[in-house]
């Protein structure tokens, strides 16, 4: 017993070591990611923030920071120009051999692992730590927990509808398993008919759309949507969404884990409707 | 002769068959229910049309391409019009343009195409006519600027538009549906009927300018309407499904070595054919991975790289 505990503090004090900075505010925090933006400016940490990248658009005052450029193709010179106390930068689309290059220059990075829903309050907890904000991250943590609950146990339907979410009509690519969007329908208790592909995010066939009719379908947001996916509606007007009328423009708060996330998880169920 | 002719059109007839049949599930024609008849017809049957009017243009023009050109490696991408159709495409998917709604695309895609064709036309042009090696180098030097262009755009993009220019790049048949066929039929046809109409002048172009003249044709006049049908074929290609690789260029060897080199045969037979390797590999790529589906080019490549390579290996020099 008490070999197991030396050996648990030997690794509790190894995990500090690696965040040598645990606990202590960083002053310059560049963000490599949309939704890792979003995510600093919900901790109160808005303020710190000295570079985010050209599509990070939320909240306002993102748009203000000084750019770093994209996010699968960041300046590595623009980042050390802004000399950061701490890089943030997500598994979720930033490259790791940029990572690597930060930390050969000796420049800290924190990592954002969770890509799926349910990771999603560990990794905002994580986060709180080793930027100096753990009491916000506890509670914004502790109310996602408490909605995906909500959500977990309120909504266990007899019957399971059939869904698809569509991410973009032409080429066609919706959200397949391991996407955030699969992982808040699962969560509803429903049935994503894309789960069986093979990515996140594959590009999908129409046959097997027409074949597995769908009930409910959802469409992201973009720029002329409504335009964009009428051609694909029309060819799917035998599918029982489209024939009843369900087929429902949503935000794209589900295409990456922000604060916001939640709120897309209201919407769909708001779509969906209860029928218990 | 007439067993191979026989089998040229036989070939794309079955294969289309073949192509509403198979795929990600297999449909009985005999016995189907509302969905597999839906299936079929709106969405298998628009496809495989597709894809055999663009692999026919795609053949076509490369047959034609080889021999006003007179370089064996020659393939209607070569002259830069589809570089100038994806960059079009790209600016357009990449922005979210969506003026036409699902026509968009396809038109400017079109319409890119259209410009780089003629402005490779004009830089062709000298002393009264289009020359073949101007041609080649304004082709290759507009694809060198256009492509830099795309690679510009797609980098300064953001990663959602960058796969969806990227998956459309590579060959999208999967919008094709009946509303874009009547403007492909017009274009691919006419393409063809024309080169098909000028195909005997192609075959003295083959041999040289001044063979051509004392033959009874005018070199420069000829080339000019056989450089037209290409435009017209590979610009209505483009924009119907993106680029497709390998076609214009394996094709046509691969008829010569079957059934000759005499334009009038090969021009038709080229069409055909290529329809039929594009409808198989169209095929091959929605079944293979269901639900998922592969960009046709990505498929067509694959197929025919090696047999090109075979081919290659089993004579000694690939001509025009």
């Amino acid at each position: 017993m008490k070999k197991v505990t030396i050996l648990l503090a030997v690794l509790l004090v190894c995990v500090a070591a690696q965040y040598s900075h645990a606990g202590e505010t960083p002053k310059r925090i560049v963000s490599l990611a949309p939704n890792m933006t979003e995510l600093l400016f919900a901790l109160g940490l808005g303020d710190r923030i000295v570079g985010v990248t050209s599509f990070c658009d939320y909240p306002e005052a993102a748009k203000k920071k000084p750019k770093i450029g994209g996010m699968s193709n960041p300046s590595l010179e623009a980042v050390i120009a802004l000399k950061p106390d701490v890089v943030v930068m997500t598994v979720d689309g930033n490259p790791k051999e940029f990572e690597e290059r930060l930390r050969s220059l000796k420049i800290k990075t924190f990592v954002f692992r969770a890509k799926r829903l349910r990771e999603f309050p560990q990794g905002i907890r994580e986060m709180g730590a080793v930027l100096g904000a753990a009491e916000k991250a506890d509670v914004l943590s502790g109310e996602v927990e408490k909605t995906l609950e909500r959500f977990r146990t309120a909504r266990q339907p007899a019957k399971k509808e059939k869904v698809l979410f569509i991410v973009w009509p032409e080429p066609l690519i919706v959200a397949g398993p391991g996407s955030i969007a699969d992982d808040a329908l699962t969560l509803l208790g429903e049935k994503n008919i894309s789960d069986d592909s093979r990515t996140s995010y594959p590009k999908y066939s129409i046959e097997e759309i027409i074949r597995r009719a769908p009930d409910v379908i959802f469409i992201g947001k973009g720029k002329g949507m409504e335009r964009v996916s009428k051609g694909l509606l029309q060819r799917l007007e035998t599918v029982p969404a489209v024939k009843n009328g369900k087929v429902f423009y949503v935000s794209d708060y589900l295409y990456r884990l922000t604060p916001r996330t939640v709120k897309g998880l209201e919407e769909l169920d708001r779509y969906i409707g209860r029928r218990d | 002769m007439k067993t191979k002719l026989v089998v040229i059109i036989l070939v794309p007839l079955v294969v289309f068959g073949l192509s509403l049949v198979l795929g990600p599930k297999i449909i009985n024609p005999f016995a189907m229910d509302e969905t597999s008849r839906e299936i079929l017809f709106s969405v298998r049957a628009p496809r495989s049309i597709v894809a055999l009017l663009m692999g026919m243009a795609l053949g076509a023009s490369g047959a034609v391409l080889q021999g006003i050109l007179r370089n064996p490696l020659a393939d209607p991408y070569i002259l830069g019009i589809s570089s100038g159709a994806s960059l079009s495409a790209a600016i357009g998917i990449i922005m979210g343009l969506t003026f036409l709604g699902s026509f968009t695309i396809p038109v400017l895609a079109f319409a890119g195409a259209i410009f780089t064709g003629s402005l490779v036309g004009v830089m062709g042009w000298k002393r009264g006519g289009l020359w073949p090696e101007r041609l080649l180098l304004a082709g290759v030097g507009l694809s060198f600027l256009f492509s830099a262009l795309l690679m510009l755009i797609m980098s300064v993009s953001s990663d959602e538009g960058l796969r969806r220019a990227t998956l459309w790049i590579f060959g999208d048949l999967s919008m094709s549906d009946w509303s874009r066929i009547p403007f492909g039929l017009i274009f691919v046809l006419g393409g063809m009927l024309l080169s098909m109409a000028r195909a005997k002048a192609l075959n003295a172009l083959i041999l040289g300018d001044e063979l051509a003249h004392s033959l009874g044709f005018t070199p420069h006049v000829e080339r000019f309407f056989l450089f037209v049908s290409v435009g017209l074929m590979t610009s209505a290609s483009v924009s119907l499904g993106g680029m497709i690789g390998f076609i214009g260029l394996l094709v046509p060897h691969m008829i010569r070595f079957f059934a000759g080199s005499d334009s009038r045969a090969l021009i038709p037979a080229s069409a055909f054919m290529g329809g039929a390797l594009l409808c198989v590999a169209d095929l091959v790529s929605r079944s293979i991975l269901p639900p998922m589906e592969l960009p046709a080019g990505v498929v067509t490549a694959i197929i025919g790289s090696p047999y090109f390579l075979y081919l290659l290996r089993r004579r000694n020099v690939l001509s025009v």
